[in-house]
């Protein structure tokens, strides 16, 4: 029975990767990722029309397929808990599962390979399949050399790849290595040293020092397109972490933001653009009213909202979003809005006299404003107020009856949600130099919901990388072309599912998570204990 | 001297269904008061009448000497009344230690100024609280799991907790929804004797509903007698023990010929 398991564990891996590496041949990504791989060594990869791609792009693709198989390897041969699985095992179930996904993805090259190489252009409908592509997917040979070539090359690195599974899962080298740290830990902690930084909190005053000096140093050397892709994630951020108050921490869950992002913006550029009203104020000036107006305009829609739950608010919040966007390009408000071709020349900041015009500056005081809001959020999060809002998610009625006023609670959330919703549209729309209504549209709403979905609910780190995930990822997904957004749907999708928690969650979502089991396990030992008692009234 | 608890004429209909009919009760300081009664018998829609979760149709509650039957459930917390549930309602995913903190938020000043600049009070509260709540963790002895999910504590442990929980409001009036159900007879011993010393050591006035019969017979100074919402019987738990219709309303109308 356990024998089966495991072999039918390791034919399960080498299924699913063959699934994986078809996948990402047909989009291109086997291509992008050999670049990628070969930038980082060394090698020259690129495929010309017309040529046999050349040694380094086939050396560089096999990588590519070796760290799959690898990756597979260690999928495969990951040790039962409960057997003690010899070395020989481990590494003929990563050979199994190479040679199933070997044989899968071999008949897939024979296939495509058949075809592309007796003149059928596979391009029409597989953008990505080009007579060069499958050239390099072939390595350079005949379909079936390329497939023997393949089915050899996973064999050997699921081998590899099993070992390594073996020595990482098994619980006598990960005691060692746990042990040969506590001791690690024991001597410097002793250090006397080590007990006055810890006393003074210098470690951790260094390690954001260094992290803080990383970020800063970071917008000098990239490219100025980076910069203000960098500059979008930013921006993300700071909507993020405003959602994640209103969500992550409060539990509202709230599917108009775009609004607040939208009244930051607007404000910003209603009142420093030229036209339509010619008020021709400062960015500094603009820059509160747009953060006040959008606090207040999130208490306003948080009043008719106090008594809704769950999926309710969800509704009316998303209505109350595209609301503030249709208001925005309707004929009634065009002479204040602008109407559908939005406001130009919004006003960008000045410092000391120099305007902030090029995309690396603006770079600095998106940082800046992310910084300002990491720390305010960090502050409420260890707070009686965030203690109230997690109170308050966790059990409304229980948390009223603690003395907890939750309307005043929630509005609070709103309004600082808001705030910080506000200024990321004051920022996004002074450094675009424009902002219209489609800026504004349900797609941002949910792309900030699901960045603080994937980076890990409640946890601010969860939305820094949520935001890079989200936003920045496309980005270099951008060679993929046709395919981009295929791709991204597919690594949100695989995100979620090794990660169901998020990329870096909170540090109680992630004991929530891993004692989950243990304590179903411990309920089902005790039934008794935990029947419904007599007299089944409950409030 | 004041009751610290007095409901007059309190009732509570749900459509046809009276809840809560005309119930008197008077509960003196530091007394350890029960409400007793058959399953339905509407003694937790009693219990949110007082902590304003239901708004009663007739009667009133006074609190103190004060009338608290219009105000909002947290602002009846903040006066000093504290509660636990029947169902242990604790907030899973918050640590021992923060579920205590928020028992002890009424008692707490600061906001969100505060919090963002760390001012001195603000440190200085968060300190206190800190401290209180270890004392309260110490005095459930649960001090060594403060940083546990309150979720992934075992079951006795979440009982006492709620408790530890609703103490930290530092309230006058403890109301407590069957603080030893599902609990086996060694636990429910000790539960027993730690509200006999809440009262005894805090100064605590204490209201009960409990179906064990032994519980409430042990440490009870008074019981009422809920049936159909309506108040069968009340006195000491000795004479309690004694009325007839009390009898007739736990063990049916035949088993009251039986006993005579």
């Amino acid at each position: 029975m356990q024998e089966q398991s495991q072999t039918r564990k390791a034919i399960n891996a080498g299924i699913t990767f063959a699934v994986i590496l078809i996948f990402l041949a047909l989009i291109g990504f086997t291509f992008t990722g050999a670049e990628l791989l070969g930038d980082i060594v060394g090698l020259d990869v690129q495929l010309r029309q017309r040529q046999m791609p050349s040694r380094d792009t086939i050396t560089a693709y096999a990588m590519f397929v070796g760290i799959i198989g690898l990756w597979m390897g260690l999928r495969a041969g990951r040790p039962d808990p409960e057997r003690s699985d010899t070395w020989v095992r481990a590494a003929l179930l990563g050979v199994l599962a190479g040679i199933v996904a070997g044989v899968i993805f071999g008949l897939f090259l024979i296939l495509v390979g058949t075809f592309a190489f007796n003149g059928v252009d596979l391009r029409k409908q597989l953008v990505a399949m080009s007579v060069e592509a499958v050239a390099m997917l072939t390595f350079g040979q005949a379909p079936i050399v390329g497939a023997a070539i393949g089915t050899g090359l996973l064999a050997v690195t699921g081998a590899i790849g099993g070992l390594l599974g073996r020595g990482i899962g098994r619980g006598a080298w990960r005691e060692s290595v746990s042990a040969w740290r506590e001791r690690a830990t024991d001597w410097y902690q002793g250090l006397p040293i080590t007990r006055q930084i810890r006393r003074s909190r210098i470690s951790e005053v260094i390690l954001y020092a260094v992290l803080i000096g990383v970020v800063l140093f970071l917008p000098t050397i990239l490219s100025s397109y980076w910069n203000y892709n960098l500059g979008t994630v930013g921006i993300y951020v700071l909507l993020g972490l405003g959602l994640n108050i209103v969500v992550g921490m409060a539990g509202l869950l709230d599917l108009g933001y775009v609004a607040f992002f939208a009244i930051g913006a607007y404000t910003v550029a209603l009142l420093t653009a030229p036209q339509p009203h010619a008020l021709n104020w400062s960015f500094w000036a603009a820059l509160p009213v747009g953060i006040v107006l959008a606090m207040i305009s999130g208490i306003l829609l948080g009043i008719p909202v106090l008594r809704l739950r769950g999926d309710y608010l969800a509704i009316v919040t998303l209505g109350f979003g595209e609301i503030i966007r249709i208001l925005s390009r309707s004929d009634l408000l065009t002479s204040f809005t602008g109407g559908p071709r939005g406001v130009r020349n919004v006003a960008g900041p000045m410092l000391f006299g120099t305007p902030f015009n090029n995309e690396r500056q603006f770079m600095y005081l998106i940082i800046a404003g992310c910084l300002i809001l990491i720390f305010v959020t960090s502050r409420l999060q260890s707070s009686r107020v965030g203690r109230a809002w997690m109170a308050m998610r966790e059990d409304e009625t229980v948390a009223r009856a603690m003395g907890i006023n939750t309307w005043k609670y929630k509005l609070l959330a709103f309004a600082i949600g808001a705030a910080f919703a506000g200024l990321g549209g004051v920022l996004f729309a002074s450094r675009n130099q424009f902002t219209g209504p489609e800026d504004h549209n349900l797609l941002v709403s949910i792309n900030v919901l699901a960045l603080v979905i994937v980076g890990g609910m409640g946890s601010i780190p969860g939305v820094i990388f949520g935001a890079l995930a989200l936003k920045g990822l496309p980005e270099v997904l951008r060679e993929l072309d046709t395919f981009r957004m295929l791709a991204f749907g597919a690594l949100l999708v695989a995100m979620m599912v090794l990660r169901p928690e998020g990329i870096w969650p909170s540090k109680r979502r992630r004991l929530e998570l891993e004692l989950h089991e243990e304590a179903a396990a411990i309920e089902e030992a005790l039934p008794e204990r935990l029947t419904p008692t007599p007299g089944g009234e409950s409030t | 001297m004041t009751a610290v608890l007095e409901t007059r004429d309190l009732t509570k209909r749900f459509g046809g269904l009276t809840a809560v009919n005309h119930v008197d009760l008077v509960v003196p300081e530091r007394v350890i008061a029960s409400v007793i009664g058959p399953n339905g018998a509407g003694k937790t829609t009693f219990f949110n009448c007082i902590t304003g979760f239901y708004t009663p149709d007739e009667g009133t509650v006074l609190f103190m000497g004060e009338p608290i039957v219009n105000l909002a459930p947290d602002q009846i917390a903040k006066l000093g009344i504290a509660r636990t549930y029947q169902n242990i309602r604790l907030f899973g995913a918050m640590t021992a230690i923060e579920n205590v903190l928020v028992g002890h938020h009424p008692r707490m000043k600061s906001g969100v100024i505060g919090a963002i600049f760390r001012t001195p009070g603000t440190v200085m509260e968060e300190r206190q609280a800190h401290r209180r709540a270890m004392e309260l963790l110490e005095l459930v002895d649960l001090r060594d799991e403060a940083n546990t999910l309150a979720s992934n504590l075992p079951y006795g442990a979440q009982r006492r907790l709620e408790i530890a929980r609703a103490l930290a409001n530092e309230p006058r009036l403890l109301l407590l929804d069957e603080p030893t159900a599902g609990m086996n007879p060694n636990e429910t011993a000790e539960m027993t004797e730690f509200i006999v010393r809440l009262r005894n050591q805090l100064g605590l006035t204490i209201l009960l509903i409990e179906h064990d019969m032994r519980v409430v017979m042990r440490i009870s100074d008074q019981v009422t007698v809920l049936d159909y919402g309506t108040k069968i019987a009340e006195g000491t738990p000795a004479e309690v023990q004694k009325n007839e219709r009390v009898i007739q309303a736990y063990l049916g109308a035949a088993a009251v010929g039986e006993v005579n």
